[in-house]
């Protein structure tokens, strides 16, 4: 039983390690290859958020006693991953850095000239 | 069922390193500051992703507690930085 339970939880980690790898290597693609800063950001918020947190429930899957650690960890990430996107978005704007293929822009009203 | 965790998590912790070793280059050659922090940002998520990586195949939980330290330092120091550059005290 013991046995059947550990090999549940290996098999579990693994598939969560390799889809956390690959929101990696597909956000650093994004990081790459798209053309402005915003969208940039975009790409660079599903490393921070999608793929550490599957790396984290692959370690409390596996590790015997981590998996206190790694909730802790998971809701750091989940607070701190979006907070700092945001600040580098509103930094990115402050200092005028344009944006190709701009439709609408509603901030440049709200904040005037 | 364990050796094909172990092949596994060597070769994520390789494309892992990879990955950061792209971020190191664009950070090198970026366009502006904002880039640049981005790609900050990056390298120290993916040490993060390094650390558990690590945790996992040497099975110990003490890597965990050195990655909650960097988890908290690297998201004050880019907020900080962030807002250093929206302030314009950074070129």
């Amino acid at each position: 039983m013991q046995e059947i339970l550990r090999n549940i939880g290996i098999v579990l980690a693994i598939l969560a390690i390799v889809i956390g790898t690959a929101f990696s290597v597909i956000g650093i693609i994004g990081y790459i290859r798209l053309p402005d800063v915003y969208t940039r950001l975009h790409a660079t918020g599903k490393v921070s958020t999608f793929g550490m947190v599957l790396l984290f429930i692959a370690s409390a899957l596996v590790i015997p006693v981590g998996w206190t650690k790694a909730i802790l960890l998971i809701a750091l990430v989940l607070i701190a991953g979006p907070v700092v996107s945001h600040a580098i978005a509103s930094a990115a704007y402050r200092i005028g850095l344009p944006m190709k293929h701009v439709v609408r822009d509603d901030l440049a009203e709200k904040m005037g000239p | 069922m364990e050796q094909l965790l172990t092949i596994v998590l060597y070769t994520s912790l390789v494309i892992h390193l990879a990955l950061v070793a792209v971020c190191v280059w664009k950070v090198w050659h970026g366009n502006n500051s904002i880039d640049r922090l981005i790609g900050a940002d990056l390298i120290g998520t993916l040490a993060l992703a390094v650390l558990v990586l690590i945790s996992l195949i040497e099975q110990t939980s003490i890597y965990i507690d050195a990655a909650v330290g960097l988890a908290a330092l690297g998201f004050i120091g880019t907020v900080a930085l962030a807002r250093f550059i929206a302030d314009r005290r950074v070129p």
